[in-house]
């Protein structure tokens, strides 16, 4: 059978983070670590986001899912560009838990959605990532 | 008859192709993927509401349903899922009974077959290493688009040992990989009652189009 | 060969194919990569640290495979915005390993947002192993 939990946690927030101005600096170190260009001068490249690790980075009523394992995929969906001196807002929510078998075994996958806003509260991407746990 | 016998749509949550965009694909490729319909066999799930017939007619391809479930002796593509089958066993469950899966699936009108048996932990041929063989198993994927080097090939020796048939399919979980594998019938199939009925009673083979891809590219 | 105009809606077809990137990561620039996107994890600093979590080795953060898909879009399509990006892990990317990073367009279409194509994404081994796959939707200059 599925896995046992509560479902109300899904879509429950457990995580608020408002983070620093992003600075040029982080943007230029992002772009050379990562080899992408971004659009334009004091615009950040696209994967910058995935670097916005709020204070909890797991809720806290989450069910035994076994010893951390894997990122096991990531779906990210952009709406306007980041800009060096933004201020940016995460939130986290819980958006699916479910269980499957694969070439390593029994797994059970966690699914935690990121909206992240600017300071005009405009969207700058939904970032969907699952981890996998055994 | 050219049918790509596993498949997944974004209905399946690892997969992120929709199903038109398959259509188009493959009528776009028509010259080096000759098939004539697909099979979406989506993970864990089965949901009888959907409908594609309008897509059908739109796209002149055969499109028919069935489910990829977990078992304790690895996947399993089930065709002709039905009311009875579903109310039967939870798809959800990565943890189903084989040996009491292939036959009841049989005896409601469907049938189970093992699929990519060559994987790791999910395919049978390591479950037989182990465990006594199955009852009631009348054909494996020999062919699997999304296998590993060296999966396909080890299933042979199951193939020839207990005298399974053998089919194929893409394992598709994007776009670009539709039809990659497949099987042809040797007869007309219209829905998926006679797709169950050819499974079983019927000659096929996989057919494996990656290298025409390559070159047609 | 990557593109240095910017490419047409008009002149992408379903089935063309996105300018391919060859590659191999040092154990360095992975390291490097995790410290400024602040995943500090043993498993990307160096392979004794991976070992010790039971892994072969170091292994490439799936954050940068992503980063590689969409440098792969932008010397595709200069000019272009990246409007989605997905990416399923499907095995371990190491450091030291030839990598091969490719796309197909797969579907167009037009709004009155703009107009857009669709992109399947792969990351394999040179041996073609399919480490990584994705997809992207893309907005043409």
């Amino acid at each position: 059978m599925a896995i046992e939990f509560d479902r109300s946690i899904i879509g429950s927030e457990f995580d608020r983070t408002v983070f620093d101005p992003v600075t040029a600096e982080e943007a230029r170190e992002y772009a050379a670590a990562s080899t992408e260009s971004s659009a334009a001068e004091g615009v950040t490249s696209p994967t910058f986001v995935v670097r916005l690790r709020g204070r909890r980075f797991m809720p806290a009523n989450l069910p035994d899912l076994g010893r951390m394992g894997f990122d096991a995929g990531k779906d990210i969906e952009f709406g306007v560009a980041v800009r060096v001196g933004d201020v940016l807002t995460a939130v986290s929510t819980v958006h699916d838990i479910y269980e499957k078998t694969g070439r390593s075994g029994t797994m059970k996958f966690l699914v935690l959605r990121t909206t992240v806003t600017n300071q005009r509260a405009e969207q700058v991407a939904v970032i969907d990532q699952k981890m996998m746990f055994r | 008859m050219i049918l790509d016998l596993h498949t997944h749509s974004e209905a399946s949550e690892d997969s992120r192709a929709p199903v038109e965009t398959y259509l188009k694909w493959l009528q776009r490729k028509r010259d080096v993927l000759p098939i004539d319909g697909i099979v979406l066999t989506e993970h864990r799930q089965w949901n009888p509401a959907v409908d594609y017939r309008g897509l059908e007619d739109e796209y002149g391809l055969l499109i028919l349903r069935g489910a990829e479930v977990e078992t304790d002796y690895g996947h399993v593509l089930i065709y002709g899922v039905n009311d009875d089958i579903a109310r039967r066993f939870d798809f959800a469950n990565v943890r189903l009974p084989a040996q009491e899966l292939i036959p009841a699936v049989a005896r409601m009108g469907g049938i189970a077959l093992p699929c990519h048996p060559g994987r790791p932990t999910i395919g049978l041929c390591e479950h037989y290493e182990s465990k006594p063989p199955l009852d009631g198993v009348i054909a494996v994927e020999a062919l699997n688009g999304g296998s590993r080097r060296g999966e396909n090939e080890r299933v042979q020796a199951v193939i020839d040992t207990y005298g399974y048939k053998a089919f194929g399919g893409s394992d598709s979980h994007l776009v670009s990989f539709i039809g990659i594998c497949a099987t042809e019938f040797d007869d007309e199939i219209r829905n998926v009652e006679g797709l169950v009925d050819r499974l079983r009673h019927g000659r096929y083979r996989p057919v494996d189009f990656r290298d025409r891809l390559k070159q047609g590219a | 060969m990557s593109q240095t105009v910017p490419v047409r809606f008009a002149d992408v077809d379903v089935g063309h194919e996105l300018c391919t990137l060859t590659l191999t990561l040092s154990g360095e620039q992975v390291k490097r990569y995790a410290v400024v996107a602040r995943m500090p994890g043993g498993r990307f600093m160096g392979d004794d640290d991976a070992r010790k979590e039971g892994l072969p080795g170091q292994i490439v953060p799936g954050n940068l495979s992503m980063a590689l898909f969409s440098r792969l879009i932008a010397e595709s399509f200069p000019g272009a915005t990246l409007k989605r990006l997905g990416a399923t892990f499907r095995g371990l990317v190491r450091p030291g390993y030839a990598l091969l990073i490719r796309g197909v367009v797969t579907e167009k279409h037009s709004s009155d947002h703009g107009d857009f194509i669709e992109c399947d994404l792969i990351l394999e081994s040179a041996e073609g192993d399919r480490w990584v796959t994705g997809t992207a939707t893309v907005r043409l200059a």
